[in-house]
């Protein structure tokens, strides 16, 4: 009986053909962005210069050594500086240094330094370069420099040592990619059992031998299913089926029950197609939230943790970024069941009411 | 003849509205049972207790020797029903419509062509089913309720808002069924339909059975025999008479008549059943 009514379904589901074309988009949409986004890193950070009196001032000297790095660049006026920094995506600070502020700090008198960003700087590059310039004007001077001591580090690099190998943003991309993609599933399975509800073909499915346990199963395996299909497809594509592979199946599964328990519990709460849809964005949008977190760490936050998705995304991340093992995604993964399990109950404890 | 359905003090209450109060009756083997009640009366959640949609608050039901609350699921599995609002998979075709339904009910052998030309949908059983005009999604409703061939079927107002040909198509669908020793339970507000088909009607008004017999045995119970005497005035113009037939002068009354007036046109008339329902209720069927 559970596999007539998978079958029923899958039948269904390309015939509806908003969803079907959904699908299809989806996927070729998101492929296509995956291999666009550039699998590169450029950690540098371009510098720009404008000195008034090379005369009076040792920065010079400092930056003509730095400059040969490619990264720093030495400008004749500040017009020339300023008009490379808006053009260039390279430049993303520029810095003038008046004569008295060259002399003052020499002086080790307080200087006043004029510095330029190009837009869309992130906050902790501002941050970064305000220290290394305090550090330099410092360190022209005699005085200071003088007393500066000597510091011996020694580096020890907790877990994967990813140092020369950093992860590009398509790698990054990828978790959020496979979230994505499965939890647009979360509106087929709701749409598809909100129809069944709506039209009445499930008062005749559960009116005739098939019981109730019977339905919920084959939705659950149709929207598993479908939603695995997908990201398999696309772990295949990308050729990252190769890391880990059982742990990575195994991660995309749990996600699935994820997705059916979401698809079960947005079906329940909505009495038509129309709030299926309304009810959907609501989870898609939530639920790609912690996504971004991988994407770009900067946004992380505390609160993240208690969106289900976040579990599944970030076990994700350590799996295909990170080479992570069971040990390291354990906890995770125990979570995300957990936390499927429970969303799959309440869904079908709420969607039990409408039959 | 032994009984196809058997209920007891039934009732059901949806919160504080009392649905169904009470409600006693038996359907003999092979039996067509009208259910006949305005909108609201109880009929559809009567229906839903013996298709084991809905629990009884109160009383049984035995269907084919079981109770619907404890073997529904086989309950289920030996009856037909079809539902008042059309809930066909309307993308699928009727063929797969019906195949579908056979899968469930585990029919051997099952050939949806055969009894798509037999409710005659011959020829268009590959197309998706929204496509299809009212009358044909009701007559692929009741095949659907045919799949199995089952001992007790359901029909909720299986002809409303139909075309007459369509109308007739699936009373005849129906007569056959009983034919075969199918026990019918028909819900209906259309008294001419329950009258055509039914071996006996039960009246339902606010959720408690008012009458329940023979459609014959109520019209003698209940109605006034008369003929309808059509006359020609003096000054050209028509008058109709009713002659009382069970008043004790009935022959004089007619002898009259047709002595002293220019009679037009004479016919008998007996009360109907919606007659019968306003008399016993005080309210019609339609409302």
């Amino acid at each position: 009986m559970i596999g007539t009514l998978v079958l029923k379904d899958l039948k269904l589901f390309f015939r509806n053909q908003f969803f079907a074309v959904i699908t299809g988009l989806t996927l070729v949409m998101f492929t296509a962005i995956y291999f666009l986004i550039p699998n590169e890193v450029n950690n540098s950070l371009g510098l720009a210069f404008y000195i008034e009196n090379p005369d009076v001032t040792v920065f010079d000297e400092l930056i003509t050594e730095e400059a040969e790095a490619d990264n720093l660049q030495l400008f004749d006026s500040e017009e020339a500086m300023l008009a490379a920094l808006e053009e260039s995506g390279d430049l993303l600070v520029g810095l003038t240094i008046t004569e008295a502020a060259a002399l003052a700090s020499m002086n080790g008198e307080p200087a006043e330094f004029q510095a330029y960003y190009a837009p869309g700087i992130p906050a902790e590059a501002k941050e970064m370069f305000a220290d290394t310039l305090e550090l330099i004007a410092n360190a022209t001077n005699p005085t200071v420099a003088s007393n500066l001591k000597r510091m011996n580090q020694t580096e020890i690099v907790l877990g994967n040592d990813i140092l020369g190998t950093p992860i590009s943003f398509r790698e990054r991309f990828l978790p959020m990619l496979l979230l994505f993609i499965m939890t647009v599933e979360v509106l087929g399975l709701a749409t598809l059992i909100a129809r069944e509800i709506e039209s009445g073909t499930a008062r005749a499915l559960v009116t005739s031998p098939l019981r109730l346990h019977h339905f919920f199963t084959s939705k659950a395996l149709m929207g598993m299913g479908l939603a695995f299909g997908q990201v398999l497809l696309i772990v295949l594509v990308t050729g990252t089926i190769t890391t880990s592979p059982i742990l990575l199946l195994t991660t995309l599964l749990l996600g699935t029950l994820l997705i059916v328990g979401l698809g079960f519990f947005v079906a329940a709460i909505s009495p038509d197609a129309t709030s299926v849809t309304a009810w959907g964005a609501f989870v898609l949008i939530f639920m790609t939230i912690p996504a971004i977190t991988v994407m770009l760490p900067g946004l992380a936050s505390g609160w993240m943790e208690i969106v289900p998705s976040f579990y599944f995304v970030d076990a994700l991340h350590q799996i295909l970024n990170f080479n992570a093992g069971w040990a390291d995604v354990g906890q995770n993964l125990l979570l995300l069941f957990v936390t499927s399990v429970g969303l799959l109950g309440i869904g079908t404890a709420v969607l039990r009411r409408r039959f | 003849m032994a009984n196809a359905i058997s209920v007891n003090n039934l009732s059901f209450s949806y919160g504080d509205n009392l649905a169904v109060d009470n409600i006693s009756f038996d359907v003999g083997e092979g039996e067509v049972l009208g259910f006949l009640g305005p909108n609201g009366a109880g009929k559809s959640t009567t229906v839903k207790m013996l298709t084991g949609q809905l629990t009884p608050s109160t009383g049984t039901a035995v269907l084919l020797g079981m109770d619907i609350v404890k073997q529904r699921k086989q309950v289920q599995s030996q009856i037909g029903i079809s539902f008042e609002n059309t809930n066909l998979y309307e993308q699928m075709s009727a063929i797969e419509n019906l195949d579908l339904f056979a899968k469930l009910y585990k029919v051997p052998n099952f050939n949806a062509t055969d009894l798509l030309q037999k409710v005659g949908l011959g020829g268009r059983e590959k197309e998706p089913v929204s496509g299809y005009s009212k009358g044909m999604k009701q007559r692929l409703m009741l095949a659907r309720a045919l799949v199995s061939n089952p001992k007790i079927l359901f029909l909720d107002e299986p002809t409303d808002g139909l075309d007459p040909v369509s109308s007739q198509t699936i009373q005849a669908l129906i007569q056959e069924a009983v034919k075969n020793g199918t026990t019918i339970f028909l819900t209906t507000h259309d008294m001419v339909e329950a009258d055509k088909l039914s071996n006996r009607v039960a009246f339902i008004n606010q959720g408690q059975i008012v009458a329940l017999d023979k459609p014959s045995a109520l019209k003698q119970q209940y109605g006034q025999r008369a003929l309808k005497v059509e006359i020609e005035l003096a000054n050209g113009e028509t008058e109709v008479r009713e002659v009382n037939l069970d008043d004790g002068q009935t022959a004089q009354n007619v002898f009259e008549l047709f002595k002293n007036e220019k009679i037009i046109t004479v016919h008998s008339e007996e009360a109907t059943l919606e007659d019968i329902f306003i008399e016993i209720t005080g309210r019609g069927l339609q409302g």
